[in-house]
């Protein structure tokens, strides 16, 4: 099991650097590399990190062919208004898994592969199940979710053919102090839209536990789907209040207003996240210790209550006493 | 300065450093705050602090008195009930049921459309729905499920087999309660059974079928037994029947 190479596809993310630290951490990790179109947000002691953009295909089948890993962690999957917009994530995860994905399989010594899914891949039509486990069929109703439906597709596409076992990871919505979701964003606002009628429960996740998933993942070698979710849930209501932002209540044609409203402001609003406000989005998480020998620690609520303390900008004084004796010295 | 040289920053707290906006904000939404301040829905979204508040408005409606509670387990287990049609019966029992156990009790059979499918959802409600019911059963929560609406309330209506299915599948224990409450009395009663049990082991869909028939016969003797509702009105006691 020691001197496993593991590459992290999408390492320069915020989770995707936060896994790469915990790797390397890891007694049956030998060698740790990893590609994004981003520098990693944290200091690797380890790992080496190859700036590339996902669609140069060919850079990327070298640099991963050559490495040959056993173990690939793909966390290059976009959500959508996280970092660039619904159009572009598409396009951007797409080219991810094409890349990545296809240059793994090209790799004799690859064994399994670890995706990055989302809860959303079940997605919440009438009439579907309140609290979907693994077993439950796909069908999402969201962009997020037919992404992250697509991605496990093309894995197990990749798995047919080649043979290595696949597990994905279904995450409930990932917030974290430096993580950049929508959802985050929008409940961070100073007047938070909800749904009056429904005002429907959802679970998120931690990013810590989300990357302490992914690793126990890839330690294990789990070949089916996981439901990764903080225990609990909470309301986009209950949430407001405990945030002490302003609530407001939406009943159904406002919303259109409200999202570019939101958008204007600087928290755009995709379709998983409106969902998610409309109709709820919990998942049934139960099984996560038993495939993955670790649960969430960090319950919906401590979650949430993290995101309303978080600091906004942090302007830093420069230090003029320094500043003035660098000035004389010069 | 530490003990290393290094500088630290000491960051203000959120709070100190909102804009007078946001401190007005804060002001004008902490009598709000206040009243729902954490989080009271679970992993089925249920909301406890909601039948909590709720409760005397259905004790208003129903005096419920519950027997042969201590039949029930510990964990997981269906609990079938008859229902007369438009009594609510399943919500009542649920109720009734969750206030002297001091647990969860879940029941089946609310709608996914705004705004009723939300409100019976913060109430314990979940979907007719077998893998639904299944998921409920594994997390070791009690369900309540209603059989098939009758006028007459003594008479045990059809079991829904393919929804007995999720208790076989979870090998959980399928309970019965007879209910008998009426239309104009407060009064209602709940009575719960042993676990029934299939008189043959079957490998195949049969056991859920042979259950669900079982469910039935058993929950007509129980308000065999039970005798009817009575309205305690001189000359009026007819009523109490439906």
């Amino acid at each position: 099991m020691r001197g496993r190479r593991v590459l992290v596809s999408g390492m320069g993310s915020e989770l995707g650097s936060l896994v790469a630290t915990m790797l390397e951490a890891e007694p049956w990790v030998g060698s740790l590399e990893g590609v994004d179109v981003d520098p990693p947000r944290r200091r690797l002691r380890t790992a080496v990190f190859h700036r590339i953009e996902a669609h140069h295909r060919s850079q990327v089948v070298d640099v991963v062919t050559r490495f040959n890993p056993h173990v690939l962690i793909h966390i290059a999957v976009w959500e959508p208004d996280a970092r660039v917009d619904t159009a572009h994530a598409q396009i951007f995860t797409q080219e991810a898994a094409t890349s990545f994905l296809g240059a793994a399989a090209e790799c004799p010594a690859l064994e399994h592969i670890v995706l990055r899914s989302g809860a959303s891949i079940y997605g919440r039509a009438r009439g579907s199940l309140s609290r979907p486990d693994e077993s439950a069929p796909v069908n999402p109703t969201t962009e997020f979710g037919r992404m992250a439906a697509q991605l496990e597709a093309a894995a197990a596409d990749v798995s047919a053919r080649t043979g290595v076992s696949i597990g994905a990871v279904r995450l409930a919505p990932v917030l974290g102090p430096h993580v950049p979701s929508p959802l985050g964003r929008l409940l961070r606002l100073p007047a938070v839209p909800f749904s009056a009628l429904a005002d429907p429960p959802f679970a998120v996740v931690r990013d810590s536990d989300a990357a302490r998933a992914l690793v126990a993942a890839a330690r294990v070698g789990l070949a089916e789907p996981v439901n990764v979710v903080g225990p609990g849930a909470i309301t986009a209501w209950q949430a407001i209040l405990r945030g002490r932002r302003l609530p407001i209540p939406l009943f159904g044609p406002e919303w259109a207003i409200a999202r570019r409203l939101s958008h204007l402001l600087g928290a755009p609003v995709p379709d998983h996240v409106v969902e998610l406000l409309h109709r709820g989005r919990l998942v049934d998480g139960d099984r996560a210790k038993e495939l993955l020998g670790v649960a969430p620690q960090h319950c919906t609520s401590e979650v949430i209550d993290r995101l309303f303390e978080w600091p906004s900008v942090i302007r830093v004084a420069p230090a003029r006493a320094m500043v003035e004796q660098q000035g004389l010295a010069s | 300065m530490t003990s290393n040289g290094a500088d630290v920053i000491q960051l203000e707290s959120p709070a100190a450093r909102r804009s007078p906006l946001g401190q007005a904000l804060d002001i004008a939404s902490r009598p709000v705050a206040v009243v729902w301040p954490r989080p009271t829905v679970d992993g089925w979204g249920r909301d406890a602090r909601l039948i909590d508040a709720l409760a005397p408005a259905a004790h208003l409606r129903w005096n419920v008195s519950v027997g042969g509670e201590h039949h029930l387990p510990a964990g997981g287990a269906l609990i079938v009930v008859n229902t007369r049609r438009f009594a609510l019966t399943p919500i009542s029992t649920a109720l009734a049921l969750g206030e002297v156990l001091g647990r969860p009790v879940r029941f089946v059979g609310r709608p996914d459309t705004v705004p009723f499918g939300p409100f019976l959802r913060r109430v314990g409600g979940l979907l007719a729905l077998p893998a639904e019911i299944a998921g409920a059963l594994r997390a070791g929560e009690l369900v309540i499920l209603g059989a098939q609406g009758t006028s007459n309330p003594r008479h045990a209506g059809v079991v829904d087999h393919a929804l007995v299915a999720a208790a076989v599948r979870e090998h959980v224990p399928v309970h019965v309660a007879a209910t008998l409450s009426t239309m104009i009395s407060r009064q209602a009663r709940v009575e719960v059974a042993a676990a029934i049990h299939p008189r043959k082991k079957r490998r195949g869909p049969l056991a859920e079928v042979e259950l669900a028939e079982r469910a039935q016969r058993r929950l007509q003797d129980l308000l065999d037994e039970m005798g009817g509702a009575r309205t305690g009105v001189p000359g009026l006691g007819w009523l109490g029947e439906g």
